[in-house]
């Protein structure tokens, strides 16, 4: 072995010293930079030289540098880190959400409760100027409630667009980014080392990609990789970029959805199908929590106003004559929104019309429902899904339907023809107070009741309330009993002339109403035979207070969600101020259970990063001895140069 | 496992702030003295509260309702109260009115206070509820209910009681029309009196009951025939002659048929009748005292009339007085219930803001024992954050 192949050998070893010092720097120097994957050196030995005393080793060699990475965890990393961000995106907005449904004083069921207890202080002063005002300021009051909770679910509509636009645009951002480092990629494969940092750059990308956006990845053969979202919609291949738009939803042109374009072609992509992400968790927040809390607002609004304003129209007002009450709120009205997809005639205009009425305020659900064509073909018959619960129900136009009508027509709907019913989304929206007269409030009955003077039982008037507009005022109705066991004969006479126009017999039990004329009147007590009561008109209805006093048992009717019952009739439901508490439980609930699924992704993802860092990230202790390692090798390296030399200089000596 | 530098800074930051918002949490929590301050805290315990919030404000507002039906039946209570004194005062002076000695000068005086004190009582039928309604409104009525009408008093309202919500339903009228015009007439049984076309001589009193099981409720006649110089009578019942024929007619002797006794006194005429009518509700206040005040204003009348007028003034004023005690004690039985009532709304508010405090109110001891741990726990790893980052190679490799 010659001087000068200890030198070389020497060389070698302090220029493989030299690169894994340099590696070990690489890595302190980047031990902060996210998605960074620790480097080695990677050394081997050189081949021995082959001589007559058999191999002498020539020393080190670097063949090149490797990062630290797992592909398995990285990915694992990037999916728990997805649906995380989805779970966070979500509890953030529906921390704002809960806001629109405060408690205590500040809710709206407190502002309804107050108008309804308002009218207590109508029932009792009927006529004063200051109370009547009263009750229409606690209307308003309630009113401009409901509008403001709307007005926020609305402000909530556009953060939820605006942070969609913003998110899809650094998605578009990132996938540029792929793609760009795909290409660079590529080039430098081909030289046979792997670039290492700008396949880290890559994995940061996807990483950030996946907190958007819940994607998967196909490595090609030429180390670019292809990214998917939406369970196979193509994002990135190679370097090229189909980027994502935000799109209005075709089924509500309010909401926002996503879409992909594809060579000058949007696709719709399904919510259902996107996986996790920020973006998916705001899609979600969109199209599930704000209808829900929009559903309920609206049917908690519209079964009040429709309840107020039926319970109005019942009543006389203070005008003069007096007149049936106007109604006191104005909701939002049901709508039925044509797809956008729907068929269309020359003009533009959608051919197949669809409008609601609501029969019954109080029967409506807080749903959206979805109507299309029969699947059977069958015409004249359509199929509606109620979205909350997915129940599907076969109805024809004009049928009755959850408190709602649906009238198909003129036009009709074509065989692929979607159409979005929302009875009740809107009904809060710019709620209002229509009623500015305060002599418009309808605090009298239109019927008052009676008991004979001379009457000898105990019975007297327990409450009289109109069931239908159609009670005639100019009919005068009384009930005669007959016997101590509650049999009485009724007859109906005109006011005016007292001639009979109806007459009938009927057997009274304690608790059930005699129904007549469009009223029922209740008793307490048992009347006697030759007891009668009479039911005509008010003849003093500016201080009459009869439907005021209806007026305060709404406060503890059931006005919200009332439903058939199997045996028959209408039943359940809740008061508002229920409704109210439990609208308010509900997105409770739901706010505390995202809460916490975000705090097991977060958890899950932390843990799932802390794994793939084990494997990829730098510590700065074992870089720290790595150092000193790498600078005794190199110590030692040099030690062999100066030997080396010495060595050849002895040989010069020798010579000399 | 490898430990990475730049990840256990994040971990330990994340934990560190974790461990702040809790303290943070509840810390909130101690100053607010609120277990629940959104629905996410306890959705069952906000909608609990909700309800109790609902239910005591609908207790306030029933309280508002208690309130004016007592304030009503305060005032109507205290109006039946002036106008049994002003019945009292009338009485006296038609007491008064039957002293002998009173010249028609002295008695047309009693008669002019008397249509003094109707016109007080008028006022009283028609004293407002200071918000716009009236004490004897009945089921709403005119403004103002009593009328004095050519023919007597009328009431312009409809009959019954407006009612207030208070939970239940409390009165805020009473039925003016029965207070006022509705008094059981004569002595509660019958109703005696004179005829119309009878001579000045003899006057009849207000009868009683001997016998209420022979009671037969017809009207009856008590007819008088002289028949040179003897006076006797005969009872006709419905119009037909009955048992009762020509007997002797002795002044002051009671005069009894059918469960019935009434005396006659003076010197009845040939042909007077006396008039035994079933009593009606029918009596009126005004209208009583307003013929009253006219008898006693009117001049030259024979003593037998002046007796007339007050025997029946006395039993007519005795009816309408125990027609208004009723009425008042009607007033009071419903103050009464007001009463009772307003101590369930009481409990019920109560009960309310006890199930409120009781979902929402933190117990002090245990958040403060939580606070404390918490506290502790943060401090905790502060210290080993300090001590553990400390710790690092780079720190042994000074020189």
């Amino acid at each position: 072995m010659s001087a000068s192949g200890l030198m070389s050998l020497g060389m070698k070893a302090m220029t493989a010293s030299q690169a894994a010092l340099a590696t070990t720097g690489h890595n302190i120097a980047n031990a902060n930079v996210a998605g960074y994957s620790r480097q080695q050196a990677e050394l081997a030995t050189a081949i021995g030289q082959f001589s007559g005393a058999g191999f002498f080793g020539k020393g080190v060699d670097v063949t090149t540098v490797t990062r630290a990475h797992d592909e398995f965890l990285t990915r694992e990393a990037a999916t728990a880190g997805s649906l995380a961000a989805q779970d966070a995106a979500r509890l953030g907005l529906l921390r704002q959400l809960e806001s629109v449904f405060p408690t205590g004083e500040q809710g709206v069921g407190y502002a309804a409760g107050q108008f309804l207890n308002a009218m207590v202080d109508l029932a009792a002063r009927p006529q004063d100027a200051a109370t009547r005002q009263v009750v229409l300021a606690r209307a308003g009051d309630a009113a401009s409630r409901f509008a403001a909770a709307s007005a926020q679910l609305d402000t909530l509509q556009l953060a939820v667009q605006e942070d969609l636009k913003a998110q899809v645009a650094q998605v578009n951002q990132l996938a540029q980014t792929v793609a760009g480092l795909n290409q660079r990629i590529a080039a430098f494969m081909g030289m046979g080392h792997t670039p290492n940092d700008l396949l880290d750059q890559r994995d940061q990308a996807i990483a950030q990609l996946s907190e958007k956006l819940q994607l998967s990845t196909v490595k090609a053969d030429d180390g670019s990789l292809t990214v998917f979202v939406a369970g196979g919609q193509r994002l990135v291949l190679g370097s090229q970029v189909q980027p994502l738009t935000v799109q209005p939803d075709p089924r509500d042109a309010t909401r926002a959805a996503l879409g992909l374009s594809d060579s000058g072609f949007v696709r719709l992509l399904q919510d259902n199908e996107l996986g996790g992400g920020s973006i998916a968790g705001l899609l979600r927040f969109q199209n599930q929590d704000l209808v829900d809390a929009r559903t309920q607002l609206g049917q908690m609004a519209a079964a009040l106003a429709g309840a107020v304003n039926q319970q109005q129209a019942l009543g006389l007002d203070l005008r003069v004559p007096p007149g049936s009450g106007a109604p006191i709120f104005a909701t939002g009205a049901a709508l039925a929104l044509p797809n956008a997809n729907n068929a269309i005639d020359g003009a533009g205009r959608f051919i197949g019309q669809v409008s609601l009425v609501v029969t019954d305020a109080s029967q409506l659900w807080a749903s959206e429902y979805e109507l299309r064509a029969d699947p059977g073909g069958t015409p004249g018959v359509y199929q509606l899904t109620r979205l909350v619960d997915g129940l599907v129900r076969s109805v024809a136009s004009g049928d009755a339907v959850d408190g709602l009508r649906i009238d198909i027509g003129p036009g009709l709907p074509a065989a692929t023809d979607r159409f979005l019913l929302q009875p009740v989304s809107r009904a809060a929206h710019g709620m209002q107070r229509v009623l500015d007269d305060i002599r418009g409030l309808a605090a009298a009955s239109p019927l008052s009741a009676a008991a004979a003077t001379g009457n000898t039982g105990t019975a007297s008037v327990a409450s009289l309330r109109l069931t239908s507009t159609a009670a005639d005022p100019e009919l005068t109705a009384s009930f005669d009993f007959s016997s101590d066991i509650g049999d009485y004969s009724w007859t109906l006479r005109d006011r005016l002339s007292n001639a009979v126009v109806s007459s009938g017999t009927g057997t009274w039990s304690a608790g059930t109403p005699l129904a007549l004329n469009g009223f029922e009147l209740q008793l307490n007590g048992v009347p006697r035979s030759g007891d009668s009561f009479s039911v005509g008109k008010t003849p003093f209805p500016a201080s009459n207070n009869g439907n005021a006093l209806a007026f305060t048992a709404l406060r503890e009717t059931a006005l919200v969600g009332r439903g058939p019952l199997a045996g028959g009739g209408v039943g359940g439901g809740q008061s508002i101020t229920d409704a109210y508490a439990s609208a308010m439980a509900r997105i409770g609930v739901r706010v505390q259970s995202a809460g916490s699924a975000a705090e097991i992704s977060a958890a899950v993802a932390a843990q799932a990063e802390t794994t793939r860092s084990a494997k990829s990230g730098v510590n700065l202790d074992e870089e720290a001895a790595r150092l000193i390692q790498y600078q005794q090798s190199y110590q030692a390296a040099a030690k062999i140069l100066q030997i080396a030399q010495s060595v050849f200089d002895t040989l010069l000596d020798a010579t000399r | 496992m490898r430990i990475t530098s730049a990840n256990t800074y994040e971990t330990s930051i994340d934990n560190l702030q974790r461990r702040q918002q809790e303290l943070q949490l509840a810390q909130d929590r101690l100053t607010s003295g609120k277990r629940v301050a959104r629905a996410s805290d306890d959705p069952a315990a906000a909608a609990r509260i909700e309800r109790a919030l609902a239910a005591s404000a609908r207790a306030d507002a029933n309280q508002r309702g208690l309130d004016a039906g007592r304030n009503a039946m305060q005032q109507t209570e205290a109006a039946l109260g002036n106008a049994t004194e002003l019945m009292q005062q009338a009485r006296e002076l038609v007491v008064a009115a039957g002293n002998g000695s009173y010249t028609d000068a002295e008695r047309a005086n009693l008669g002019a206070r008397i249509a003094g004190l109707r016109d007080q009582l008028l006022a009283i039928a028609n004293r407002g509820d200071g918000a716009g309604g009236y004490l004897f409104g009945g089921q709403g009525s005119a403004m103002p209910p009593f009328v004095d009408a050519p023919g007597g008093v009328l009431f312009r309202g409809a009959p019954g009681r407006t009612e207030a919500q208070a939970g239940e339903l409390v009165p805020m009228t009473l039925d003016g029309a029965a207070a006022w015009l509705q008094a059981r007439s004569g002595n509660g049984v019958f109703v005696t009196m004179p005829g119309a076309s009878n001579g000045s001589g003899a006057w009849v009193d207000a009868g009683n009951v001997t016998d209420p099981s022979a009671l037969t409720g017809a009207d009856y006649q008590v007819v008088f025939a002289v028949n040179a110089g003897v006076t006797s009578y005969s009872v006709l019942m419905n119009g037909a002659p009955t048992a009762v024929l020509n007997q002797p007619y002795v002044s002051g002797r009671s005069i009894g048929f059918d469960g019935i006794a009434l005396t006659v006194q003076g010197t009845p005429a040939d042909g007077d009748v006396f008039d035994v009518a079933p009593s009606a509700n029918q009596l009126s206040v005004f209208d009583t005292l307003a013929r009253l005040a006219g008898d006693l204003q009117l001049p030259g009348r024979s003593p037998a009339q002046v007796a007339q007028s007050v025997a029946s003034g006395l039993r007519d004023i005795d009816g309408l007085f125990g027609n208004l005690q009723q009425q008042r004690s009607l007033a009071g039985e419903s103050l009464n219930r007001i009463d009772m009532l307003e101590g369930r709304l009481a409990e019920s508010k109560l009960g309310a803001q006890t199930e409120r405090s009781i979902a929402e109110d933190l117990d002090m001891v245990q958040a403060l024992s939580e606070f404390q741990a918490k506290q502790t726990g943060y401090d905790a790893a502060l210290k080993t954050y300090s001590l553990v980052q400390r710790m690092s190679l780079f720190q042994y490799l000074g020189n």
